[in-house]
């Protein structure tokens, strides 16, 4: 089998399966290299769904819209799965006034960005969503934000990819990056397999930052394990993607009926890694709690399953995207900071234009590799 | 150990069949047809497959599905069913109501 | 944090087993079950076991159950039932839900004990209402009190789908036929000859086409297939029936331990997904034990044991006991265990065609495929001996490792030797007092007392009968051959019954005498 390709992209999550997919529209050849057994494996399959603008930080706003306006609408039919995107709004809860400064301060920042968000009381958020209990005091309302399945979504890139003539390979972990003549050009894997490619996307979550690092490039990012939960399927109830101004839970209702909930126990950051897929036994239950105060009605729900993922986080809490000029051929898009299954698509995009012919619809500047700097 | 899996491999083409619309997955009404197309769309692990299909997603979790899925799968790829990892088992081991998962006992109370 | 010394999953018959070991040792012991009823499938089963004294032979499970329920009392075990294990996180952390809660433990050594599930098969209608797994049918019946049909037709001729297929029958169901898509049967010829006698029809090399039905089971069709499974076109049989068994085989239940991340394999010798783990249940993952079906399938016998070794390798990680009486302990349980292993059905001759005893003796063509023994090639087997008066015929015919026969007669007529798997002889000076105690201890229903010839042209035929209502002395009926073919008139001259019999009831039936060594049912 060939190993050689235009690309070599790293990661067989949705960043690598769509920015493949584009390549590959562009007519550029790619070989996809996954480390684990799975595509989809790290943070595609372990997240909430959302896809949303609000609630980010304004640098990264700007990609975000780009996707919501121009991919997600037509991605189901583009890819020929059913991706389960919703448009139909993000409440952002709060219940005190402490949450509602947290909700305001972001509402006005993306609203300087164009982005139709406003604050709501508690009144109008049950107008909106009528299950919601009455310690909701207020939110803020984004409609055109929504949510998505990601599991077909990236396995549907995955697909598409594949059917274009991507090569995936997994099982495939990568152990650096070698420079041929100054640019990135050889990926060399665990299993003694060479890779070579005239450019290298690296697209690997937290792996990033030591793949990166063997061509002297260091991304600031710290990674934490945040935990889903899924419910058995429910009566339709509402189709709103909802979060919080403390993040004690975010998720929304699925086509399926069962409602997926991610959440936190406090102690994200300082979770053990013991090599198995085993969640944290005091996770789920206090997200189960936290769901309870804001749904009631959710309670004699039956969760079916739980599950963890590990989230990269950057420095600034604002995901890397773009070229590593200082590495010529070489690309990332890491420290996706919890955000990156919504603004995934619009990320391959620009990196397939960037690759291809150098340039791209959005500014990425403000999400340079590069844009770390002590404090003083 | 993960093994290295060259998902370009030829299988085949799918070849419609006379028992495709057979229910292999009772709790999410999964087809054996829907499970043989998912093979080539590229869906070659167990994991793939439940997470494309939800096959073994339902209350059961796979209880009765489980072995069944896995030698659909095994014969598309024409492999042994042995060769394929399992799909990861989650947490609850059976389906626990929110109120009572959200319910930590403080200390034993049950002599 | 709860903390203990040791937690079971699972009160079955390893766990119980498991725990009676670690806490006669000394150290504090729960065992989680989520089922109301501790015992795991033991109270399922009503039929004698097979084995030796020391693996509790010619003793029903349920009986069995009983037993290991007292010794785990009286060794202090505590069991928590309708307890469900959610999950068995890091740290050996077994989060419980109990009632409407749930409750975090720590153990300092776990044993995962959670058995096995059953396996299904499809076909056009297999979701039906109706089609059942076995162990399913087994529950109603004999847990619930229900007949789980009228007319049913059974897949599979394992030990399982034979020992069900008998239960159905003594529940008052009709077993139209036992099928299995394999050539030949695959549990003991005894189990088959049992159900075989009975009238039930056997359709190796047969698997289901279809079953029909609106809204539950009406009816099932079969189909005899070739090497290569396919159906053979024009060999079709239809039932009409209500219920359709699945005797499919068991997958263990190994989910806790894949999630706690323990070394796991594919091995389709144990029967699926199981954990990797030594002769004495220890798995990749320090402290963390299995025991029985969730480390491979096989049976409650070797499953108790399995429990024992694991509960005292636990106790010895613990340092509850020092290595040497570890190892003391765990020869007896292993030399135990690798008596049950011994024979045709040994785990490691799984698979394998056998066609000659390990006495020489060609093993009956017909038993493998029909489910009985034909008249001509009983005659073969050295405990069908002919004599004067009464006089044991023992229809033992494979090599199990089974021996209560050869304790049960008081006169030493029978024998076995010290090989347990060795087919069962009747002496040269059998002195046979027709005391019926033979007949009544041998497991697999094989052992007849006949009278060849009572002087007056009849003959007399004791045999095993475990069905309500019992025949009335001087009742006239067909006699039943092995193959469940009537073969002449019979009157019941008695059914007895004694303590010791453990409801397995002695109908002694009068035959003329060319029919002695025939009939071998009696049915009303």
């Amino acid at each position: 089998m060939n190993n050689t390709a235009d690309v070599i992209v790293i990661g067989g999550g949705i960043l690598g399966n769509a920015t493949a997919y584009y390549l590959e529209k562009r007519g550029l050849h790619a070989i996809v290299l996954e480390g684990s057994d799975h595509i989809g494996n790290g943070g595609s399959s372990r997240n909430g769904g959302g896809v949303r603008q609000s609630g980010r930080d304004v640098r990264e706003l700007p990609l975000v819209m780009y996707g919501i306006k121009n991919i997600w609408p037509t991605l189901s039919e583009e890819l020929g799965v059913d991706c389960e995107y919703h448009q139909d709004g993000n409440l952002r809860l709060g219940k005190n006034e402490k949450h509602k400064e947290i909700l305001t301060r972001l509402a006005t920042n993306a609203k300087g960005c164009g982005l139709d968000v406003r604050m709501i009381d508690g009144k109008e958020v049950r107008e909106i969503n009528p299950y919601l209990s009455d310690e909701v005091t207020c939110a803020s309302w984004c409609p055109t934000d929504g949510h998505a399945n990601p599991l077909t979504t990236t396995l549907g890139y995955y697909k598409c990819a594949r059917a274009l003539g991507a090569r995936f390979v997994t099982g495939e972990f990568v152990k650096e990056i070698r420079l041929v003549k100054g640019r990135a050009g050889k990926v060399v894997c665990a299993s003694g397999d060479v890779y070579e490619g005239d450019n290298v996307v690296v697209l690997a979550g937290y792996d990033s930052r030591a793949i990166l690092g063997t061509v002297g490039i260091d991304v600031p990012m710290t990674r934490s394990l945040l935990e889903c939960l899924v419910t058995e399927a429910q009566p339709h109830m509402f189709d709103q993607m909802l979060g919080t101004a403390e993040a004690d839970f975010y998720g929304h209702q699925t086509k399926h009926g069962s409602f997926v909930f991610g959440g936190s126990s406090g102690f994200e950051g300082y979770n053990k890694d013991n090599g198995t897929p085993i969640s944290n036994a005091i996770t789920a239950p206090c997200i189960c709690r936290g769901i309870m105060k804001y749904f009631p009605i959710l309670s004699k729900a039956k969760i079916v399953r739980t599950w963890a993922g590990w989230s990269d986080k950057s420095a600034d809490g604002v995901p890397v995207v773009g070229a590593i000029e200082e590495v010529p051929g070489l690309y990332t898009s890491c420290a996706m900071t919890g955000h990156g299954f919504g603004i995934g698509p619009a990320v391959a995009h620009q990196l397939a234009q960037l690759i291809a012919t150098g340039e791209t619809d959005v500014d990425l500047h403000e999400l340079r590799y590069d844009r770390f700097h002590a404090k003083i | 150990m993960n093994s290295v899996n060259d998902r370009s491999r030829d299988i085949g083409a799918f070849v419609p069949r006379d028992d495709d619309d057979m229910l292999i997955c009772r709790c999410e009404e999964i087809t054996k047809g829907e499970i043989r197309r998912a093979v080539h769309d590229g869906m070659w692990t167990m994991t793939e497959i439940r997470r494309y299909l939800r096959t073994g997603m339902g209350l059961c979790q796979g209880q009765t599905c489980a072995r069944l899925v896995k030698g659909i799968v095994a014969r598309e790829l024409g492999v042994s069913p042995a060769e394929l990892e399992p799909a990861t088992s989650r947490v609850p081991m059976r389906p626990i109501e929110m109120e009572v998962f959200a319910k930590e006992a403080k200390e034993d109370g049950h002599e | 944090m709860n903390r203990v010394d040791l937690i079971i999953v699972g009160a079955g018959p390893s766990g119980l087993s498991a725990a009676i070991e670690a806490s006669r040792r000394g150290l504090e012991v729960i065992v989680f079950d989520e089922n109301e009823k501790p015992g795991g499938q033991l109270f399922k089963q009503i039929h004698k076991f097979f084995g030796s004294k020391e693996h509790r032979a010619k003793v029903r499970g349920f009986n069995i159950g009983k037993q290991l329920l007292e010794e785990a009392d009286e060794a202090g075990v505590r069991v928590i039932l309708n307890a469900t294990v959610i999950g068995l996180y890091q740290d050996k952390e077994v989060v419980v839900r109990i009632g409407d809660e749930v409750v975090h433990y720590k153990a300092d050594a776990v044993i995962i004990a959670t058995g096995a599930a059953e396996n299904m098969v499809t076909f056009p209608g297999w979701t039906l209402p109706g089609v059942i797994g076995a162990g399913a049918a087994q529950t109603m019946m004999n847990l619930h009190g229900i007949k789980p049909g009228k007319r049913v037709l059974m897949l599979g001729s394992g030990n399982v789908g034979l020992v069900v297929s008998f239960q159905l029958l003594q529940s008052g169901c009709e077993v139209v036929a036992l099928v299995d898509a394999a050539p030949r049967v695959g549990g003991y010829g005894v189990h088959a000859a049992k159900v075989a006698r009975t009238g039930v029809p056997f359709y190796l090399s047969h698997t289901i086409v279809e079953a029909e039905g609106e809204d539950h089971v009406t009816a099932v069709t079969i189909a005899e297939v070739d090497e290569r499974f396919q159906f053979v076109p024009g060999s079709e049989k239809r039932f009409e029936v209500d219920t359709i068994c699945l005797a499919v085989g068991l997958s263990p239940m190994s989910q806790l331990l894949k999630m706690a991340g323990a070394e796991m394999e594919d091995n389709p010798k144990r029967g699926g997904q199981v954990p990797i783990c030594d002769n004495h249940g220890r798995t990749s993952l320090p402290g963390i034990f299995v025991a029985g079906d969730v480390s491979g399938i096989e049976e409650a016998s070797s499953a108790m044991i399995e429990g024992r070794m694991a509960g005292i390798a636990a106790a010895e990680y613990l340092g509850y006991t020092d290595a040497e009486t570890m190892q003391s302990d765990l020869e007896q349980l292993e030399n135990a265990l690798d008596g049950l292993r011994q024979g045709m059905f040994a785990p490691k001759n799984r698979g394998k065609l056998i066609e000659k005893t390990e006495e020489g003796i060609d093993i009956s063509l017909n038993l493998l495929e029909k489910g009985y023994v034909s008249d001509d090639e009983i005659e073969r087997y050295p405990g069908v001996t002919h004599r004067k008066g009464v006089h044991p015929v023992i229809e033992c015919t494979q090599n199990i490792p089974c021996n209560p026969c050869q304790d049960a007669c008081p006169k030493k007529c029978i024998s076995i030797g010290k090989d347990i798997t060795s087919l069962p002889i009747v002496v040269d000076d059998c002195d046979c007092i027709n005391c019926g105690m033979c007949v009544a201890s041998c497991s697999g229903q094989a052992i007849f007392l006949v009278d060849e010839d009572c002087g007056d042209g009849t003959a007399t035929v004791t045999l095993p009968y475990e069905f309500l209502p019992l025949p009335e002395e001087g009742a006239v009926g067909n006699a039943l051959g092995r193959d469940g073919q009537v073969v002449c008139k019979a009157e019941v001259v008695s059914v007895k019954t004694a303590k010791a019999f453990d409801k397995t009831y002695l109908l002694t039936m009068r035959v003329p005498k060319e029919y002695a060594m025939k009939a071998r049912f009696f049915k009303s």
